[in-house]
């Protein structure tokens, strides 16, 4: 499935280019994510808990950064395996300065397998939509909690598969 | 059905769910049909299910001060035929007889089914446009959130740890509103690709109330205002209808494109409101 | 003697109430998962979430740490159980070796990877659970024309074209038809991968007996005596130590003529343990290893004069194959090719057939394998040739079929069609709706803009599977009519039915000959160690072909009642009527039932004649039957939702002659559902990286009973001439008539915005989309 989307955070580009690398903010912003652990140059280990409806499984893999190009993109690869599938994310995160913050538009696939995949694919779209709004709206709250400003969050986003 | 091993509870009272569900990888079980599928693939664990299907009383359907009270485990099929929802809340009966098929509808309750705010599930529409009323309980407190606030993201609503709903309540009708539910349903699931509940008040000239509830579309059921204000202020029905879902969020999957949603959205909108018109009286 | 109440009424030809359904609907019936044995161990499948990968490592000690857990096996502990059989050859076909549990490798989502043995089943999938697969991801294709591109990654390594197999055929002269002709038209058009989902999912016994070297195995199949031939050979265990029993099988729809891994795989632990070990497919085990059916993406030109007459046609068939043979997989394609001139009486053909090998389940037979493709292919043609001469469809078909009085008839691709009026259902369908005044209310209705639309399919279909050499099965039937002591009749049947209702017609056409009671009659099958022999239940062959060895086991029992009968009313010859045998000069009789008795306490014997009453017989057919029909739908689309409505389905069915009219008509509606399915809501859909995403019922849409149209199903009679019941099979008739009338109907109801083809299924986006566009398709 393919998704594209963007989202506004209130910092300017080199900051944001920094922030959405910090293994320490996404880890803290992945949603069902508690922490990353650096296992190579640019590449975490992550250990994900993710909760649909009344499904829920816990996800180990990794979280990798490639083709970077500071502060202007990056691609950012979320890989993870459990019993009741496997879900692999590979977005390029494109960071344009504009008035006031950053717009950081994604356009990546979101990948699953295994049983969720079988009965998933009807929330897929719109889980996906949402996890990737909750991680920007934790990165928004982290920001202001650290004294930055809060911009109104936009998203939009399409999906074809 | 070959799930993981969990214990299983069915306490007699409320009292003694909340303290059931009090901690731990807790799932509340209301007529099973969206959990069990899920446990018997074991995309669902939990380790404690706590079934409140013998708690008495807790599936009653009456009227009391011009409200309707459904208890949370009133079944669909019990919403369907019930001479007070048919005669007070007629759309709520509609709706509940479009949900699934038989076998669903004489399992699943309704209080199930809200707070597993399926995005595609058929009743938040038709609690939406009835301005209902969702009364929640947990072991310290009660209270009492409006439709239009429950529902915040896919199978997400404003339930806290603790919490379970205990009835809905229904503004009681006069028999003179109009009212439709109409939806297109996925042919395997029965899910409404897209839903709309309608209700609607003539008076004077025109519309004098409208109330849209839309399912299916976005990421969770939502009141489709712009529309209802327009038809509240005397907008050409077919000028009316076309706001339907413009500026949501459109749900996409193998089925059904966003573009295709919002499309039904607007037809599916204008045939449920001239159906209420016709029923109006 | 005794004069015996004389029964003059026969059941051939009347609605009798199916005898085995009180034990179906009181859910007393005994399948596979109700088999219950001392000491029996449970099963349960790890099965791979990738669609291709490498095994890097598996670590069973998780799951054998678990109390309860009694083995696990993976590809090590199997690799020398021989590969999953394929009974189907081509020229040049490649035959992967299909291990019962990966080895290095997996090629598809679903492949058996590991078994876990356990003492319950929740401990056996609680073991499963536990077992640690590492994999490393390989790319995969899903799609059998991207797999056939260059460059597309390779199933199995060792064949990077990933072709299974290319086929040709070619009958008469095509290249110069299409050099006659005024009019060519092309489509490409494609029948989707389908799911056949049986109610009963599939499931395995298998108690070995180490002390007596023997097996039984209990198994949810179609064809238990191939099961018990195959797993013979595989294992070396002898045939006369290997019992299969077939119990009640709740649906197959062909996915159960196969020999599955876990059959294999059931066998194999169950003499390793010593102990009986149970397997149940889990519906979502059902999606992904079980046989998916369909899966064609075609080619078409058809060649014609100006004036309909068709000339010749070129098909180009891309069958989607999976990543293995399963026991038919590349025959069914075949099928197809026998079957592309539809009804027609042209006799110039080419075909190519290719087999791409994808990484998914394999494909194989399901509901009418191959014939509803070729049918769809060829009906849809029709009309698309049709629209292009601006000719009335059902005009056009009738020009080009063959005259009543043309039978046998010589088609172009080597086949002998029995018998036909083809002519008759169509006109027969079309009087039903009233045509021509239906074609006005069309017209009237276009400038209100309603989009109605008539449809209509000739089909026709080679069943009763089939002389021997065609069959790579084997392909006649045997029957024993055993009378026992007391006068009550047995008859055994070869073919295995699960739903095809032989128990009554079978019950029927010995009562009539006998002249019994049908209470007195009881048919058992499904069991290798009560039937002789027999080949089972398949390609609209029970009735045809073990009906007809019943028959002649029949004629050759009434031959011994009949001298048991003279020697005991002392007279040369006697008439057996009514269940008796009557002395027509005396007067005299002497019931079936006495005539039974005497033959078994055998104080006295005709000359020449063994005690007993007992007959065999294995027949074997002369040539295939060709039932046919026409369906026709009348469909209403929603021009702003795309939703299709069914205003009327009309079937009128010709299988020969109908032995039960209630059962024929069940077997149509259950085949018409399966059509609309596939026609309206079902497909297989596999993503990029061969993930099944309709894995589940939430997703993948079978018809049911609320989505089901009104059935106007009527009959015509055509006997057939290749056996002495004249019947012809009627199994997947209305499978095979269903999607293209469907499909014709709706192309109709849009063909003035200039659709000419949709593929199926037909979903309302699709049409609303093709609405939006003007027809621009």
């Amino acid at each position: 499935m393919k998704i594209a989307g963007a989202h506004t955070l209130a910092v300017p580009q080199e900051r944001a280019y920094a922030l959405l690398q910090d293994p320490e903010v996404l880890g803290k912003c992945m949603p069902g994510c508690d922490a990353l652990e650096k296992i190579g140059e640019s590449r975490f280990h992550m250990k994900m808990k993710m909760v649909m409806a009344s499904m829920s499984g816990l996800f180990d893999g990794t979280v990798s950064i490639a083709d970077q190009n500071p502060p202007a993109s990056f691609r950012l690869i979320v890989e993870g395996a459990g019993k009741i599938g496997f879900i692999k994310g590979d977005g390029l995160l494109t960071l344009i300065p504009i008035e006031g913050g950053t717009n950081v538009q994604y356009e990546g696939s979101v990948e699953v397998g295994g049983t969720i995949a079988a009965v998933g694919q009807r929330l897929l779209d719109t889980t996906s939509k949402m996890m990737i709004k909750r991680f920007f709206d934790k990165l928004g709250a982290e920001l202001a909690a650290s004294g930055g400003a809060r911009l109104p969050g936009t998203m939009s986003g399409t999906i074809t598969s | 059905m070959i799930p993981q091993e969990f214990d299983y509870t069915a306490p007699d009272t409320l009292k003694e769910a909340f303290a059931l569900i009090a901690d731990g990888e807790r799932k509340i079980l209301a007529g099973g049909m969206s959990l069990i599928p899920m446990m018997k693939l074991r995309l669902a664990t939990p380790e404690h299910v706590v079934d409140l299907g013998r708690v008495p009383g807790l599936n009653h359907i009456g009227e009391q001060a011009n409200l309707i009270h459904i208890g949370a485990t009133a079944t669909h099929h019990d919403v369907e035929i019930s001479p007070v929802i048919r005669a007070r809340c007629p759309l709520l009966a509609e709706t509940a007889s479009n949900i699934g098929d038989v076998q669903v509808r004489n399992r699943g309750t309704i209080g199930g089914s809200v707070a597993h705010a399926d995005p595609a599930a058929d009743y938040p529409a038709a609690l939406l446009a009835l301005e209902a009323q969702i009364r929640i309980a947990s072991a310290k407190s009660e209270r009492t959130v409006p439709a239009s606030e429950f529902f915040l993201d896919p199978f997400t609503t404003v339930l806290e740890p603790g919490e379970i709903i205990v009835e809905l309540l229904v503004p009681a009708e006069d028999g003179s509103e109009g009212y439709r539910y109409e939806k297109l349903e996925h042919p395997a699931s029965g899910f409404a690709i897209v839903g709309i509940g309608v209700r609607i008040k003539k008076g004077g000239r025109g519309i004098s109330l409208a109330r849209i509830g839309v399912t299916g579309l976005g990421p969770h059921a939502f009141r489709a205002l712009e529309t209802e204000r327009l038809l509240e202020r005397g907008a050409d029905l077919e000028k009316a209808a076309a706001t339907l879902g413009e500026g949501e969020e459109a749900n996409s999957d193998l089925y059904a494109s966003a573009d295709y949603r919002r499309h039904l959205a607007r037809v599916h909108g204008r045939r449920a409101i001239s159906i209420a018109l016709t029923r109006a009286s | 003697m005794a004069t015996t109440t004389i029964k003059p009424e026969t059941l051939v030809g009347k609605k009798i109430r199916r005898r085995e359904d009180p034990r179906l609907i009181t859910g007393t019936a005994t399948y596979v998962d109700d088999v219950k044995m001392p000491g029996m161990h449970h099963a349960c499948v790890v099965r791979s979430p990738h669609a291709a990968a490498r095994i890097k490592s598996i670590n069973t000690k998780p799951a054998l740490e678990r109390p309860g857990v009694v083995a696990v096996f993976t590809g090590a502990d199997v690799k020398d159980v021989g590969s999953v059989p394929c009974v189907a050859n081509l020229p040049g076909l490649r035959r992967p070796h299909h291990h019962i549990l990966a080895q290095d490798r997996v090629y598809f989502v679903g492949h058996p990877v590991a078994v876990v043995v356990a003492t319950d089943r929740y401990i056996a999938a609680d073991g499963a659970d536990a077992v640690e697969v590492e994999y490393e991801e390989l790319p995969a294709v899903a799609d059998p024309e991207k797999a056939l591109a260059p460059g597309a990654p390779a199933i199995h390594p060792q064949w990077p074209d990933n072709t299974a197999f290319t086929f040709h055929q070619d009958g008469g002269n095509v290249e110069q038809a299409f050099r006659e002709a005024d009019v060519i038209v092309k489509q490409r058009i494609t029948s989707q991968r389908l799911i056949p989902m049986a109610m009963e999912t599939r499931g395995v016994v298998a108690d070995y007996r180490a002390a007596e070297k023997s097996l039984t195995l209990y198994s949810s199949s179609q064809a238990p005596h191939l099961l018990r031939s195959l797993l013979s050979s595989i294992f070396g265990i002898p045939e006369n130590r290997l019992r299969v029993i077939a119990p009640e099988v709740g649906g197959g729809f062909g996915s159960k003529i196969d020999v599955y891994a876990e059959d294999m795989l059931m066998a194999f632990i169950s003499r390793r343990i010593n102990k009986p070990v149970k397997w149940v497919e889990s519906r979502r085990e059902n999606f992904l290893g079980t046989i998916h059916g369909r899966g064609h993406v075609d080619y078409y030109e058809l060649a014609a004069k100006r004036d309909g007459t068709m000339l010749g046609l070129k098909l180009k068939i891309i069958q989607d194959i999976g990543a293995y043979l399963q026991l038919l997989t590349p025959a069914i394609p075949t099928l197809s090719v026998l079957m592309m001139p539809g009804l027609y009486k042209f006799q110039n053909i080419s075909a190519d057939v290719i087999g791409a090998f994808t990484n998914c389940f394999p494909t194989d037979a399901y509901r009418g394998a191959g014939r509803p493709e070729a049918t769809h292919g060829i009906e849809r043609m029709v009309d698309i040739l049709a629209a292009e001469l601006k000719m009335d469809p059902a005009a056009l078909r009738m020009k080009n079929f063959p005259g009543k009085d043309e039978f046998p008839f010589a088609t172009a691709t080597g086949l002998s069609y029995d018998s036909g009026d083809y002519a008759l259902p169509l006109q027969n369908a079309m009087d039903a709706v009233d045509y021509s005044k239906l074609r006005r209310e069309q017209q009237q209705g276009r400038a209100q803009g309603k989009l109605m639309g008539i449809g209509m399919s000739a089909y026709g279909e080679i069943c009763a599977f089939g002389p021997s050499p065609a069959t790579p099965t084997g392909g006649w039937e045997s029957a024993t009519v055993r009378i026992e002591p007391d006068g009550k009749v047995s008859v055994m049947t070869g073919c295995s039915p699960h739903g095809q209702g032989e128990e009554t017609t079978f019950a029927q056409i010995t009562a009539d000959e006998l002249g019994v009671d049908i209470d007195d009659v009881v048919v058992l099958h499904g069991d290798t160690l009560i039937v002789p022999y027999g080949i089972g239940t398949f390609g609209s062959r029970g009735t045809a072909i073990g009906g007809t060895a019943v028959y002649y086991a029949l004629q050759e029992l009434k031959n011994k009642i009949r001298s048991f009968g003279a020697m005991l009313l002392e007279t040369d010859k006697v008439t057996l009527v009514g269940g008796a045998c009557v002395d027509e000069k005396s007067g005299k009789s002497v019931s079936v039932a006495e005539i039974a008795a005497a033959s078994y306490r055998a104080m006295k014997l005709p000359p020449g004649t063994q005690p007993g009453l007992v007959a065999t017989q294995f027949w074997e057919p002369p040539n295939f039957t060709f039932p046919f029909g026409a369906h026709m739908v009348i469909t209403e689309v929603d021009r702003e939702t795309g939703k299709i409505e069914i205003r009327r389905y009309v079937a009128v069915d010709d299988c020969g002659k109908i032995i039960n009219p209630l059962i024929v008509s069940g077997q149509v509606h259950g085949g018409v559902a399966q059509g609309l399915g596939q026609a309206l809501w079902e497909e297989a859909v596999y993503d990029s990286n061969g993930q099944l995403l309709t894995g589940e019922l939430t997703d993948y849409a079978v018809p049911r009973a609320h989505m089901m149209p009104w059935i106007e199903s009527s009959h015509t009679e055509t006997p057939s001439p290749v056996n002495p019941l004249g019947v012809k099979g009627v199994g997947e008739a209305g499978t095979i008539g269903c999607t293209p009338a469907v499909v014709n109907s709706v192309v109709d109801a849009l063909s003035h915005l200039g659709v000419r083809h949709i593929d199926m299924p037909l979903t309302p986006e699709k049409i609303w989309k093709l609405v939006q566009a003007g027809g621009r398709a």
